[in-house]
């Protein structure tokens, strides 16, 4: 298995983009219907002042049906996922929930995935953890390890292969 | 009564925030916190959202399926972990189709969904679980003198309707168990702001620009430090306080600490076994007893 199996739109995947997109119908069928544009999402947006994310903007798009075009804009990308539009709107709509479907869309469909993603992935595939043990420095420059702290060993997947075996079944599963 | 966890160590704590983890298993077993280290756990999946949602709901799963294997709760320190497998839960329980699902998958590794398990966090457990009057009766050294900010991190407040281990807009838990450890804890306006690592991976940067300006703020307040209580939260504040200055051209100086390790100071442990020589802010500014 590789990360192209689990992260492009491969053949066996068309149920998974289908599922995807239903969600998406979804939301942009019932749950952005109930937003007015009141823009209290925007105003606590810790992603707004600094990278110009408007979720309020996000949502009105999906409703207008532009989802090509949010799935391959690099803005979906600028979330911080701190929850703040998802819990203070007063329609209840979840701005954060629509940026990760298009998130996955945009992944799907076979975008490229920015940053570390990837590595993490691979890293997750590997030894079910996003990093292995990391030797750190104390504040007077003394390198430490896990195991001179006299920590237990760590906890990760012992058979690799039942664990990514299973992980299989995602990026193969029909619905 | 003695209160019997899972320890669910996640990736970045066992992996680089040792303080956190140190500092966890020296206080809590003073409370009767027993802590179960459990063979097989992974990544929670939280990390993985942006990429494929699926994929966060079957690593939480199958966690919470090692967890029920070993008819365990969970203590999970991390507060993305702590959300993914919250959430996870919530989805498993409400979704009989979705648990079909995720459970055909989990074969493959032997393991199935089936019942609820308790899953708490560090200010829950504390809170909640133990008690400030319990806290408060192992003090043996007051934090007297020490005022200081709290961050309780974005994904252990919301969102609210998943039942998270504190209120989404106004969390006061951190600020009672710090009075009940003698200190003072100090608002600020700042104070729910994100501390940016979710952006980490594709966006560091900013990421970083979030940081800084949420510790130039506590800088410029006169703040003596902050206090956090999630891994990623601490990676940012403490880990890459010297490189998010840079970002806002300050030079940053703010001691930052583990809500536990805080814990361990008032509770007379050493400086060593909480692991303060590994926090790379000025730790020692706070002038705790432990830590001189």
């Amino acid at each position: 298995m590789s990360i192209i199996d689990l992260t492009s739109m491969g053949e066996p995947q068309s149920e998974q983009r289908k599922e995807l997109n239903d969600r998406l119908t979804k939301l942009q069928d019932e749950i952005s219907d109930y937003c007015f544009q009141c823009a209290r999402c925007t105003s606590g947006c810790e992603a707004h002042k600094l990278l110009e994310l408007e979720p309020h903007k996000i949502v009105a798009l999906l409703k207008r049906g532009l989802i090509n075009e949010l799935v391959n804009a690099d803005v979906i990308w600028t979330c911080m996922t701190c929850l703040k539009c998802r819990e203070r709107c007063p329609q209840r709509v979840a701005p954060v929930e629509i940026l990760f479907a298009l998130k996955n869309i945009a992944v799907a469909n076979g975008k490229q995935i920015p940053g570390k993603y990837t590595a993490m992935l691979q890293s997750i595939l590997s030894i079910g953890l996003i990093q292995d043990i990391q030797q750190t420095t104390t504040r007077t420059n003394k390198t430490v390890k896990r195991e001179e702290l006299g920590l237990p060993p760590l906890s990760k997947p012992t058979d690799v292969a039942k664990f990514q075996a299973g992980i299989m079944k995602i990026a193969m599963e029909k619905v | 009564m003695k209160k019997k966890y899972a320890l669910f160590p996640g990736c970045l704590m066992p992996t680089e925030q040792y303080a956190y983890e140190l500092s966890i298993r020296e206080t809590l077993p003073l409370l009767d916190v027993e802590l179960v280290d459990v063979e097989g756990f992974s990544c929670c999946g939280e990390p993985m959202k942006s990429v494929n949602q699926l994929l966060t709901l079957y690593l939480s799963a199958r966690n919470l399926a090692i967890a029920q294997k070993h008819h365990l709760d969970l203590f999970v320190p991390c507060a993305m972990c702590h959300l993914a497998l919250t959430e996870c839960q919530h989805i498993l329980e409400k979704n009989p189709a979705m648990k079909d699902r995720i459970n055909d998958m989990l074969v493959a590794e032997d393991l199935a969904y089936t019942e609820k398990r308790h899953i708490v966090h560090t200010v829950d457990l504390l809170h909640d679980e133990i008690g400030v009057q319990k806290i408060k009766e192992h003090v043996k050294k007051p934090l007297q003198g020490v005022k200081i900010a709290v961050h309780y991190g974005c994904h252990i407040l919301r969102p609210r309707e998943l039942g998270r281990p504190d209120d989404s807009e106004n969390p006061q838990k951190i600020e009672a168990i710090l009075k009940a450890l003698g200190a003072e804890p100090v608002n600020y306006p700042q104070k729910l702001d994100c501390c940016g690592a979710p952006l980490l991976a594709n966006l560091p940067e900013s990421a970083l620009t979030k940081t800084g300006q949420k510790l130039q703020a506590i800088q410029e307040q006169g703040i003596q430090g902050l206090v956090d209580v999630c891994p990623w939260c601490h990676k940012m504040f403490d880990s890459r306080q010297t490189k998010a200055g840079e970002t806002v051209a300050a030079k940053l100086d703010v001691p930052v600490v583990y809500l536990t390790q805080l814990l361990g100071v008032a509770f007379g442990l050493s400086a060593e076994k909480l692991g303060l020589d590994l926090n790379l802010s000025p730790v020692e500014k706070l002038q705790l007893e432990a830590a001189k």
